[in-house]
């Protein structure tokens, strides 16, 4: 086992080049804006663009920029420790910002993966149970409802309708609650809306996931085999079926975690809460290479950190796997 | 249970219609009348004391006011800052002594501008001491460093003697001198003294202590912005260290009151306790209706969507501020590529454009009125150019656009039938985002009904700008969504960037047209030295007449910015900033 978590480290590492490597050929190579005229506002005259691209370093041929943007992220290589990078608009220091924004997108990934947990998975249980009746029906369909329903629009309807300031029903805090909100309580209170936005899709995929899962391993000649034994149902389904059904949601769980910790950026956008995925939108808006780069490093970071984490759990889940 | 799913569907349908018709602005014209509602009158008493919440859906470009070019870290740096001239706010056109205690002193020749500064104003903390004039020659020296690198600098205070964009931090500049604490010379290598003495109103001027300023302008970039101290009413909340804590980068900007401000030595009377700035506010139809319904609030760097205008305007009239920012919107023809290189089919396409379907797209009347020549209201030149009524000019004197008067032009320049003959496909590059693509896709069926075939590409606004418009390598023809703003009072901010042949750049160009008239351009650097006020408003409205008769752009709106507040807030509008003037807007 431990050969291999090295052995996926090592990967890790890699596939992290590998991702700042594309980023940087995407918005370096074929950039869709220059960011040292845009930098230089209304009156960029050829010498003041000149003193900006030098500043930043972009009058440097690109791999000489992306190997001291590789240097400058390496705790034991660059001057200024872990560095990456200072924004173009606001000369602000990148990870800061990114450190600074973590908790609130941790706490809103946390609290939503609970809720479709806690939602999805009984509700994918009973729906498998109970094939093909009216119950089964109407939670599958509400399911497929929240599927479609863009995160975007579930959450304009959500404010439209229970924002305490503009809601028709005024009963939960709306769109920038998040960021007036001073202590936990406060900062739960303003996630409820956005918990339930983002975890509305995500509980009617795994509720729709672990019902086909549940409903083949329960044609299993193992399950017959428990029921002729003479176990309970509530043994054979929960002890057989639901153990077996539920290895692959451990999967779907880890790297759902690892993409939303990169930022939900729309929930984060609608809510305004002042995430990672907020922080990666203004990247893209401004057009801010080394905000760019550090929200896609980071999300890469969590999804293959994920991944590793997952894999592990897998031999702990089922028998069978050993690495 | 089917019955309540299908309600759920319905209801969905209902909701998403509804938000869509929102976001979509709408097409109906408003029936508010365009003139009312613009508040320039003397700021009235307000009551001291209280908080007050600015709704921003960004962050400034740069929080460092010797670093911000744009509104809204000027309206921060107008609370935060003593520059050397400021603005009253029922006056756009006349700055006033802020830091300066008298108007400048400008020689004969016009290359040197002199200030005396007031004894007794201090720095926040954890500076604390008196202002002096060595804090304002290093404030404008440190706009010319590498690690700031401001973006007007070298435009407005690049005649001073020894001033070189690019420098290394800690360079001083030789025409910068200051025989006394209460003394700065500026010594410049053209008469063009007028210009620098109106430029001295920008932050730029802002006095910066240099021996707690310089350790954080020798990093690269300078991070001085995010520890700054303060001479104005309000500062950014700060630790002991001076580390700006109130400034949470695209978060938020919290200002709080400068226990060192003396209010004896300023003209604004800073009402309020502390100013809340949240960002982050991107779905304006939300952020404006909590303004509206809600508490302590104003709107920061956002207008209010269409819909929302009208609703106000019926609804509500009282709430809502319409002010004239001194800027304008045009769509640029590309003087140096067919057939625009013609001054009769520029002066056709003029006469026959429909420029209220254009102002349509952002709201009608209410947003700005439909220009007669360049120079907006609230700039000098602008009545002497005509003002609202104009110059006279014929072919700017039919906002809905004139086909008699334009098919006339386009005879004179040879197309017999009246309208343009050529067949060749024009490039138009316009942006992709909000109610300018409306804009642009009207300018698009604007041409087309004259006769062009126009290629129209759509972009980001940044790709707009950076690699199409203000690019002339990319030979693009017309640029519907162009449009500037003055940087402070003097015409020449607002025409000698857009207009002068001499401005025109490879790269960042904001002379869209490449407009290169010799008179004209000789008009514009013989007015630059001018150096009384009076004198220059008339050289350069003069200029303004010259350009409108060129026809290089159909200018379709001198902007007025909406502004909304909550029902218990006194808020001031600041005439010259075009925003809420925070040093003068109380609770009621």
């Amino acid at each position: 086992m431990a050969a291999y978590i090295v052995r996926r480290l090592i990967w890790v590492v890699f596939l992290l080049f590998v991702v700042t490597l594309i980023t940087f050929i995407v918005f370096t190579v074929l950039p869709a804006a220059d960011p040292a005229v845009l930098r230089a506002g209304r009156q960029p005259s050829p010498e003041l663009v000149e003193s900006i691209r030098k500043q930043f370093g972009l009058s440097d041929p690109a791999p000489v920029q992306f190997i001291r943007y590789i240097g400058d992220i390496l705790p034991f290589v660059g001057h200024d420790g872990v560095n990456f990078g200072y924004s173009y608009q606001s000369n602000q220091a990148v990870l800061p910002q990114i450190l600074d924004r973590l908790p609130a997108t941790m706490f809103l990934t946390a609290g939503a993966v609970v809720i479709w947990l806690c939602v999805g998975i009984p509700i994918g249980m009973i729906s498998a149970i109970k094939t093909g009746t009216l119950l089964d029906r109407l939670t599958m369909g509400i399911a497929l409802v929240f599927i479609s329903a863009p995160v975007y629009f579930f959450g304009l309807v959500a404010l439209y309708l229970f924002d305490d300031s503009i809601g028709i029903w005024k009963v939960f805090p709306g769109s920038g609650a998040y960021q007036d909100a001073t202590d936990i309580p406060g900062k739960a209170a303003a996630l409820i809306m956005p918990w339930f936005v983002l975890a509305a899709a995500f509980a009617a995929i795994y509720a729709r996931f672990l019902r086909g899962n549940l409903i083949d391993t329960m044609q299993e000649d193992y399950i017959r085999t428990a029921r002729a034994k003479g176990l309970s149902e509530r043994r054979v389904i929960f002890r057989h079926g639901v153990r077996s059904a539920i290895t692959p949601i451990v999967t779907l769980l880890g790297l759902d975690i690892g993409i939303l910790l990169g930022g939900a950026i729309l929930t984060e956008t609608v809510f305004n809460i002042q995430g990672i995925g907020r922080f990666a939108y203004e990247a893209i808006v401004r057009f801010d290479l080394p905000q760019i780069q550090g929200t896609v490093l980071f999300g890469a970071f969590f999804i293959v950190i994920m991944s590793l984490v997952v894999d592990i759990l897998y031999a702990f889940i089922d028998p069978r796997v050993r690495y | 249970m089917r019955r309540s799913f299908q309600w759920t569907i319905i209801l969905g349908v209902l909701l998403a219609l509804t938000l869509g018709v929102a976001a979509c602005g709408g097409d109906d014209d408003s029936t508010g009348t365009g003139e009312q509602n613009t508040d320039t009158s003397t700021p009235q008493e307000g009551k001291k004391g209280g908080k007050l919440i600015s709704l921003w859906t960004d962050d400034v470009d740069n929080i460092d006011c010797g670093i911000t070019y744009y509104q809204m870290g000027f309206q921060v740096c107008a609370a935060t800052q003593k520059s050397l001239y400021n603005y009253k706010p029922e006056d756009a056109v006349n700055a006033v002594p802020d830091l300066a205690e008298s108007d400048p002193q400008i020689s004969e020749d016009g290359k040197t501008v002199t200030v005396k500064i007031k004894s007794g104003v201090k720095f926040s903390p954890p500076v604390n001491r008196e202002v002096t004039s060595k804090d304002v020659k290093y404030a404008i020296e440190r706009g010319f460093f590498n690690t700031t690198n401001n973006g007007y600098a070298g435009a407005y205070f690049g005649d001073l003697e020894g001033a070189k964009v690019g420098a290394d931090p800690g360079t001083k500049i030789s025409g910068i001198t200051t025989p006394d604490d209460q003394t700065i010379e500026f010594h410049l290598k053209k008469g063009t003294g007028g210009v620098v003495a109106g430029a001295l109103a920008l932050p730029l001027s802002a006095p910066v202590p240099e021996e707690y300023a310089k350790k954080f302008d020798a990093k690269n970039p300078s991070d001085y912005g995010a520890n700054q101290v303060s001479t104005g009413p309000y500062m950014i909340e700060n630790d002991a260290s001076g580390k700006a804590v109130g400034y949470q980068a695209g978060r938020r900007i919290h200002l709080v009151r400068n226990k060192n401000w003396d209010e004896s030595l300023d003209f604004k009377p800073a009402y309020l306790d502390e100013i809340d700035m949240p960002q982050g506010n991107d779905d304006t139809t939300v952020a404006a209706r909590k303004i509206l319904d809600g508490d302590a609030m104003i709107n920061g760097d956002f207008s209010p969507d269409p819909p929302v205008l009208k609703q106000v305007t019926e609804n509500s009239p009282e709430q809502l501020v319409l002010q004239p920012n001194g800027g304008g919107r045009w769509v640029a023809m590309n003087t140096t590529i067919k057939p625009f290189d013609n001054p009769d089919v520029r002066r056709a396409v003029v006469a026959g454009f429909d420029r209220e379907a254009m102002r349509l797209t952002r709201g009608g009347k209410l947003i700005g009125d439909i220009p007669t020549h360049m120079i907006p209201p609230e700039v000098p030149g602008f009545e002497e150019a005509g003002g609202l009524e104009g110059p006279g000019i014929d072919f700017m004197s039919h906002p809905a656009g004139d086909a008699a008067l334009s098919a006339e032009y386009f005879k004179k320049a040879g197309y017999a039938s009246g309208k343009y003959e050529g067949t060749e496909s024009i490039l138009m590059v316009g942006t992709s985002e909000g109610v300018a693509e409306k804009a642009a896709l009207v300018a698009k069926e604007n041409f087309e009904k004259m006769g062009f075939k126009i290629n129209l590409k759509l972009v980001t606004q940044d790709a707009m700008y950076t690699k199409f418009c203000n690019s002339p390598p990319a030979h693009v023809v017309i640029c519907p969504n162009v449009g500037w703003l003055k940087d402070f009072s003097d015409a020449q901010t607002y025409l000698d960037p857009t207009f002068n042949g001499d401005n025109i750049l490879q790269t960042g160009n904001s002379n869209w047209s490449q407009l290169d008239d010799p008179e004209l351009n000789k008009m514009m650097n013989d007015a630059k030295l001018v150096t009384d006020p009076q004198e220059r408003a008339d050289a350069w409205a003069e200029i303004d007449k010259k350009i409108t008769e060129l026809a290089p752009a159909i200018n379709w709106v001198w902007d007025k910015t909406p502004l909304i507040r909550s029902n218990n807030v006194n808020a001031q509008a600041s005439a010259f900033l075009g925003q809420w003037d925070l040093a003068f807007t109380s609770l009621k």
